[in-house]
Parts: structure tokens; sequence; C-alpha cells
């Protein structure tokens, strides 16, 4: 007979099955969330209407109506082993071949943009977070009214994009209708009485959320899962789920007092949830006063992933008074289930970080962790989070070339940091500009079509919410290759300018040359107390350039006056941020991965790596609500000898309550596996590891990636 | 005031409860045979060599006053190479130390500690070597709140641990082979004074945790964890036992060092050997 476990088994290996189709189909390039997105058959086809002789799409009319023609055809996905109707297959974003369009042009700032390496944001999607409280009290038919009610309230010019919204609303109910209607025929054709049962109820369900809202657990999961899937088939915008413990608490009472629901069928409706997409979840966190948030679905989804063992993206928020048997089972899975969830997030740091830009508790505390290394206020702010950043290295590079180029000074140490902050300066001002841009022209090219269905003042304005539609607009710039650039300042300080074992220009020569024939100079260079070891120049200088850059960021507002909020990018561009830098005097090969995160570079100490890193990662905090994330890669022998457990809790919880500590991701990793796996990943196809804010199979990543990964563990 | 340290670990887990700073002091007067430190013996800074990483720079050649590189006979333990060779070939084993520069280093982790109740721990070679320095700088980090421990194989005279007594919290105190023989054939040294210290400690009130390495061949036996367990089972200050089992993991060192490692032959615990002998104490009541 088939149980809520061994169903939960199926629809593993399903989700293995599928991972290594798309590896054949695609390759070992899915350098990303895994997303949950599955191969559509190969003769699946969609071709999108354009409205531009470019080929390209842009506007709410044609987004709109090319998204509801996707969700025409878009096949349906059912796996009787799951609870939950739906699984995504492609993205309307990914057909969006000319992404910007030209008629907005931003060449006036493109040298810029080149010249330091930045990542705009112009034309980035999604990456702030959609309210899921309104579409589970309001359903699609509620959402569909209150839109029919404000075009009426509105002028005429809002049209289109009443139009758009409408258009796909109309496609959802459709999809999820025909959904329902496939459901029944499933069970009317299956045998197993298990499952014949459940495909009915899945019918049942799915055919009253085409119009009502959810009223059950159940349907709020298979709500909830809509809502994933059609964020994905738009733009991903579903990623950013935040506090799924709040989302379904009532649902769970309700049910609980009815006696219509047992707490293995909740935990089974979660793991099938889990796997339409691993979006971000928060569990956890403290409300205004302070007064812990935990519930039985903290625990159930802790629960859900550690039955279902594949990626996902859990974060516990940790404070003062959070419940010590959620966080106790939160280290005990990570550690037994060596999957790389959940994740940390220290709520003192974030939530006093962002009360920092002039914002009440109160708001603060409704900020929650939705993305890989962000958090955003649910259908109130709209936040390009993730998708802005600025390599320091570049920065560096520029500042470094400029004053050598300068006949009229004589190179110093001092110019040079004179020469970063100039250029540095700079590079915020183009960030700046160019977030005016995007928030100015977003609109008119790529809307945010189904999260503005769950914001608190899109329809109510008739406006995107990348266009004045949600309330408050803090703009994310993340830097990046923080340690690179301390530790070359403090390589230059300490070999040239105080041992003299090297001239500037020799300096200058070797870079240009990536210290070929000069391996002694190269390790002379990098032999230096590095950023991360405490005490040393190298970490004085990554807070140096922390100030400056919060300087910078917070000094002014965008020229349009949007708030910007400073951080430390986490994710993948390392490596092509690398790519468009040449050597450093830190000893790095030119084009090689910069730095990830705010983590040291790779080898900084030999002993001692956890603490020595949590110390140098804390004191380099921004503060101002966005995080500076850790990665640490852990020794699964940690978690086994007597006490382990809770010595890492004891880290966690010091690091996030007493250190400032934003976001801390960690890996549980055995060295000799995962040198075995980079060797052949075929042989470990459900290996997960996780690279930064987000987990994935680690057979899926390209060979560049997994080199990433296991230098972090080998050097420490 | 200096001491001679060769490591200062960080988040340390294994020596002393909770979250810990270990600081090894260079020099033992112990030989044993199965030593995963050997770079913790001598009584001074020395070289250690790793030509799998040697780049050919010829940096050591003309740091070498004594024309020793290549001549280990010649070699004075200057370590004027290792500081000239920057692809860590050669390094030193061993550093004097101010107190005040350990302590910050060992203080760096206070709040981990807190949480953890952990602490930090004086370990070895034997720290008690070098009491004046130990003494100090357990005295210091008492007055700076941090839980102590000291890492001994107790094989020195009691007035020098009755010294640090007031300053210590806890001791890891390291019990080889009961048998006189055995000890000295596998340490180099008796274990009378080693035995008459341990009793003596035994009924103060600093708490004690007994390790035993555990090593085939020398001591693993359930007549010498027996003959243990009759020693310590009433003396009132012990905590717990820990036995600790053999492992090579310190192999390349004696390499590096240009020693024998004379524990080459010996072979690994069989699974489940530990717990079989663990079974010895766990009727002792602690």
């Amino acid at each position: 007979m088939l149980t809520f476990e061994t169903r939960l088994d199926k629809i593993r290996e399903t989700k293995i099955k599928q991972t290594e189709e798309k590896i054949k189909r695609f390759g070992r390039t899915l350098d990303n969330d895994d997303k949950g997105i599955i191969s559509p058959p190969e003769d699946f086809k969609f071709t999108p209407k354009s409205n531009h002789e470019n080929g390209g799409f842009y506007g709410a009319k044609v987004c709109g109506d090319n998204f509801r023609e996707l969700l025409e055809c878009h096949p349906i996905y059912i796996d009787p082993m799951s609870s939950l109707a739906g699984g995504w297959m492609t993205m309307l974003g990914y057909y969006r071949n000319n992404p910007w369009k030209p008629e907005f042009s931003f060449t006036h700032l493109s040298e810029e943009i080149k010249k330091y390496n930045l990542v705009t944001g112009i034309g980035a999607n999604h990456h702030f977070c959609a309210d899921l409280t309104i579409g589970l009290k309001l359903g699609w038919k509620g959402i569909l009214e209150k839109i029919q009610y404000y075009r009426e309230k509105n002028d005429a010019s809002h049209g289109e994009f009443y139009d758009a919204l409408e258009t796909i609303v109309l496609g959802i109910q459709n999809i999820t209708k025909r959904h329902a209607n496939e459901a029944k025929k499933l069970a009317e054709l299956e045998e197993d009485p298990e499952i014949k049962r459940s495909l009915e109820r899945m019918f049942e369900v799915n055919n009253s959320l085409v119009n009502e809202p959810p009223k059950t657990f159940y349907e709020a999961c298979q709500w909830l899962a809509w809502f994933i899937i059609l964020g994905d088939m738009y733009n991903g915008c579903s990623d950013a789920i935040g506090p799924i413990d709040q989302y379904l608490k009532p649902f769970y009472d309700r049910d609980k007092k009815a006696g219509i629901l047992r707490e293995d069928e909740a935990i089974f409706h979660l793991a099938c949830l889990l796997v339409k997409n691993n979006s971000y979840y928060q569990i956890g966190g403290a409300d205004k006063d302070g007064k812990d948030m935990t519930n039985e679905i903290s625990f159930f989804m802790l629960e859900a992933a550690h039955r279902l063992k594949i990626p996902t993206s859990i974060c516990v928020r940790v404070h003062d008074r959070l419940n010590p048997e959620l966080l106790h089972l939160a280290v005990q899975y990570l550690f037994q289930d060596k999957k790389g969830t959940p994740n940390f997030l220290g709520d003192k740091a974030t939530t006093q970080g962002f009360m920092n830009n002039g914002y009440s508790r109160e708001l603060a505390v409704t900020r929650y962790k939705c993305g890989c290394h962000w958090c955003a206020i649910p259908g109130r702010e709209y936040t390009l989070n993730d998708c802005v950043k600025i390599n320091f290295v570049a920065v560096f590079q520029v500042a470094l070339g400029e004053m050598m180029k300068d006949a009229s000074v004589i190179p110093s140490y001092e110019e040079l940091w004179h020469r970063f902050e100039k250029h540095l300066k700079r590079a915020v001002e183009v960030i700046a500009e160019a977030i005016d841009f995007h928030l100015e022209h977003m609109h008119e090219v790529f809307p945010e079509l189904v999260a503005d269905l769950f914001c608190h003042g899109t329809i109510e304005k008739g406006l995107d919410a990348t266009n004045g539609g949600v309330e408050f607009y803090n703009m994310c710039v993340d830097g990046s290759g923080l340690a690179i650039v301390a530790d070359s300042f403090a390589a230059i300080e300490q070999r040239i300018v105080r041992e003299k074992r090297l001239s500037w220009k020799e300096l200058m020569m070797h870079l240009d040359n990536d210290y070929k024939g000069a391996e002694y100079i190269r390790l002379m260079l990098r032999n230096i107390p590095r950023y991360g070891s405490g005490g040393s120049l190298a970490d004085e200088n990554a807070k140096l350039i922390i100030n400056i850059f919060n300087k910078l960021v917070k000094e002014k507002r965008t020229p349009n006056g949007f708030n910007m909020i400073p951080g430390i990018f986490s994710w993948a561009n390392t490596i092509p941020m690398g790519e468009a830098v040449g050597a450093t005097p830190n000893g790095r090969h030119a084009y090689a991965p910069i730095s990830h995160g705010a983590n040291p570079d790779p080898g900084f100490k030999e002993s001692g790596v956890l603490t020595s890193m949590a110390a140098a990662v804390a004191s380099v905090q921004c503060n101002y609500g966005n995080a500076v994330p850790i990665q640490l890669e852990v020794d699964p022998i940690l978690g086994k000898d007597n006490g382990g457990i809770e010595n890492m809790e004891a880290f966690i919880k010091t690091y996030c309550n007493d250190m400032g500590g934003t976001l801390m991701n960690l890996n549980i990793l055995d060295k000799k596996q995962i040198l075995e796996a980079h060797k052949d990943p075929s042989k470990y196809p459900d290996l997960i590891v996780r690279v930064t804010g987000f987990s994935a199979y680690f057979a899926a990543l390209s060979e560049k990636f997994r080199q990433l990964v296991v230098d972090r563990i080998i050097e420490g | 005031m200096k001491g001679l340290v060769f490591d200062i670990q960080r988040c340390s887990v294994h020596d002393g409860p909770g979250i810990r700073t270990t600081v090894f002091f260079k020099g033992c007067n112990l030989r044993c045979l199965w030593c995963h430190n050997p770079e913790s013996v001598n009584p001074f800074p020395e070289l250690q060599k790793y030509p799998d990483k040697c780049i050919g720079c010829g940096q050591c050649i003309k740091a070498c006053k004594y024309e020793a590189v290549g001549n280990r006979q010649k070699c004075i333990n200057c370590v004027e190479c290792a500081e000239a060779c920057f692809s860590r070939a050669r390094i030193l084993a061993g550093k004097y130390m101010e107190l005040e520069e350990v302590l910050e280093i060992a203080e760096r982790d206070k709040s981990f500690y807190m949480e953890s109740k952990g602490g930090v721990t004086f370990s070895g070679g034997e720290p008690l070597l070098q009491k004046d320095f130990l003494r100090e700088i357990l005295k210091e980090s008492k007055h700076g709140g941090l839980h102590t421990a000291v890492d001994t194989a107790g094989n020195v005279p009691w007035e020098s641990i009755e010294e640090i007594l007031p300053y210590t919290d806890l001791f890891l105190y390291d019990l080889k082979v009961m048998d006189e023989s055995k000890h000295k054939e596998a340490t180099g040294v008796s274990n009378k004074r080693i035995l008459k210290n341990l009793k003596e400690l035994g009924n103060r009130t600093t708490e004690i945790i007994i390790r035993i390495p555990v090593i085939p061949g020398i001591n693993n036996s359930l007549k010498n964890m027996e003959e243990t367990l009759d020693f310590i089972k009433d003396l009132k200050s012990i905590k717990s036992v820990e036995l600790l089992p053999f492992h090579k993991l310190g192999e390349s060192k004696y390499e590096s060092l240009g020693i024998e490692y004379p524990a080459k032959d010996f072979r690994l615990l069989e699974k489940g050997e530990i717990e079989k002998l663990g079974i010895v104490f766990s009727g002792l009541h602690l």
C-alpha cells in the first residue's frame, strides 16, 4: 500500500530523472536555482506575438496576451504521486530574445557600465515579493472582481494594464480548470484506490480553485503551487514566497479544529509544494514586539524538506527568542541530510538595519527573507534585489591603472585609495542613474503582471510595480569581490610600501603579464595576512571598503529620489565578474573568479576557519537591512561528535544574535565525496550542494561552477 | 613574557566542551610512538619541508647563510629559509609569542565561547613545561572571563600543576598505558609521576576529563582499560573518560621534519573496537 513516505520516494525519483533529462538536453549548465522546471515535450512549440520590428514584445498588452497564449498551450502536468497538480516547463521570459526596447536607449551609460563591470538591473525582472495573503483571501475570481472594480475607478489611460491583468487571470483560471479535468480523467482510469482517491481530491480542489479562494490547508497549498508555477511561467517572480508559516497557519488551525487534517498529511502537501520550485521560504522570526513567530508550520516545513531530500531553500530567521527546538531541528536536519538547507537569517541585524533607512520596527519586521540572499516586504516594496552589482575589483583595476598612467603623481598607497573611492563614487552614480532609467521604462518593456496581482496598490492605482504601483522603493546595490580588493590593498602596502620588495612599476608589469614567469612574486603577494585572518591590515581594508561603499550609496538618493540599500552580493556572478578583470595584486590570476560574497578568499587560513570567517564577515556588514552573507563549508564530522549539533546551534546563535550577522549559508560536505563527484558527476545524481543562497544538484552544475565549490572546500 | 607556541587553533571542538581556541605549546618530555604532532616535541622553532610545494625559485638557497639547503646536517634551524619561502614548501614550526598576542587571539571568539560554554584550551606538546608562561596566560584568561582547560600528560613536578590550579577550570589529563614498563616502551618515560599527580589532582575540585589515545598493540586491551578504571574510579573530580582512536594523519609531518614515523606499521582500529573498550567505563560513577 502506498503511504505518504513511499509516494515521496517516488516523487523524488521522478525529480532526479527530470534533472538527468534536463542535463541530457541542455548540458551541465544549470548554474542557477534548480527551480523545479520540467523539460517540455520535444514537440512543444510556442511563438510569442511580436509588436516590434526587432521581433521583441514590449508593454503590458502584448505581454499579457503572450502569457495568456502560453498558459493556453502549456502542457498539462500531473504526477499522480503528488497531491498538487501542475508543473512548469517554460517561461515567457525565455522568449525575450530582445529583452530591452531599443527606443529606450541607455548608450550614455554604456561606457561606464563596461568600465566598472556594472550589473545595472536595467531590464531585470521580479526580485521583489508578492503578498500571497491577497490571493489566498480573494482567489482568482476575487482578483478578477478587484481588477474590474478598480478599472471603473481609474481613467482609461490604465486600460491596457487592466486588460493585461484580466487576460492573464482568465488564462490562469483556464489552466487550473484544464488540470482539474485531467485529474478527474486520471482518477477514472486509476486502479490503485489510494491514488484514485487522491486524484479525485485533486480534481475537487482544483475545480473549486478556478473561482473560489482556498478554504482548507490542502487548497491553500494547491493555490500556492499554482502561484509558484504561474510566476515561474511568466518571469520567475514566484521564487519569492516569504513567511510560509504565517501564510498557512490560519488554514492549518481551521482544519485542525474541524478535525480534517492530520500532521503527516500537512507535511506531505508541503513536500509536494516544495517540488514545484525551490522557492525561498522563511520560517520563524520575531514580530514587532520581539515575540517568536514559530508555529507548527515552521516545523512541518523542515520536516517536509527532510522527508523529500531535494534542493530546497528554507531559511530560519534567528532571533533571541526563537523556539530552541526549531533551531535544534534545523541544525540536526542540516547535518543529517547534507542538502545545504536550511540557512539562517540574523533577525536583529536585518530588522535594525532596515530601520536605519528611517523605517519603523513595525514595518521592518514585515520584511521577510524571500530570495537567495535578500528580504522584501511582500506586496509593498519594489527592490530589484540581487540584480544590481558593482564589481569592486573592476573599480580597483581602473583606479590602479589610472594612477600608474598619471605622470603628474607619484604612485602611493594613499593615492590609490583616493582614486578607488573616486571611481567607486562614480560607479554608484552610474548605478543610481541606471536604476532611475529602469524604473522609468520597465513597465513599457516587461511589466510585472503576475506579481502585480498580489501587491497593495498596483491594481488599486492601475500601475505596474515598477512604475509607482507599490508603496516603497528600496533599490538594492550590491558590491562584489570584497576580499580580492581588501587583500590587494594589503599586499601593496606590505610588499611595496613597507618591505619595498617590489616597485609599483614591477607590480604593473607582473599584472600585465598575469605573473608569467613570476610565480615567486605572485606567491609573495598572496602570502600576506589576508582578510579573514583577524586583526590584519587586509581585515581593516575590508571594513574600510564597506564604510566607503556605505557612505557613497547612502549619502544621496538616485536623481529621481529613490532610496538605495547597500549589500554584498552572494551569487554566481563570481565567474563572469572574474572574467571581466585582469590579474590583481593579491596574487589572483587574470580572469579567475572573484571572491564569493563577503567571504575571505579561499585558503586565507589553515585552521579554525569557521569562527575566523564569522568574525570577519560580521565586521563588514552594511547595516541597512540587506544581507552581507557568509558561506561556510562544514565537515560533517562536526555534527557527529558529542555536542556537535549543540555547538553548531551556539555558533549560529552567536553569529546572528550577538555579532550582527545577516545571513549564513552552510554546506555540510564530505571532502572525499565532493572530489569524486567533481571527477564524475553522473555517479552522484542526488548529491546536493548549497552553491550560495540557493541549493542545486551538484551534477547539474558546469565544471567551472563545480570547481568553485571544490575550491572552497579544499582551501577553506 | 613570551612562550613557544606552534599553533593556535580557533573553532576547536575536540579539546574540551563547547567551541574553543586551543593554543598548542611546543616542547614535550614524552616520546609517544604514535604522536600525531611531531613538530610539538622539540622545545625550539624548527623547519618543516614540503618538497611537493616547491616552485624551484631558489630563494631558500639565497637566504641560507649555512649552505644547509639540501644538507640537513648543516641546518641550525635558524629558519631564514622558511621566511623567504612563499610557496610554503618550507615552514616554521614554532614561534615565540608574547602573552598578550596569544591572549588577543584567544579572546577573538569570546562570544562563541559564551553561547557554547566553551573557552580556551592550552595543549601541546606539554604546556606545563612552560609553566610560568602557562600560569600567567591562564591567570589573564580567567581575568578576561574565559573558561580555561589544560591538556597535559602530567609528567611534571606536582608543584607545577599546583601553581596553575587556581586558574584552571578543567584538566584534559592524558593516560596512555597503566603498565609501567609498557608505558616506558611506548612513551620513553615511566608513568609513576603521571599517576601520582593524577591521584593528587583527582582529589581537588578542578574537573578532569581523562583522555586515552587508543593505540593498537600498545594499550587497546580490556586489561589496560580495566586497570585504568581501577585507578581512576575513586577520584572525585573526574568528569568523564574519552577514548581517542589512533590515526595516521600526522605521518606527513614526520616526513617534513626528516624523521622516521615510528607508528608506520601500526594498524588502525577495527570498527567497533573503541565502543567495546568504552564499555569498561560505562559503569563509572561520574
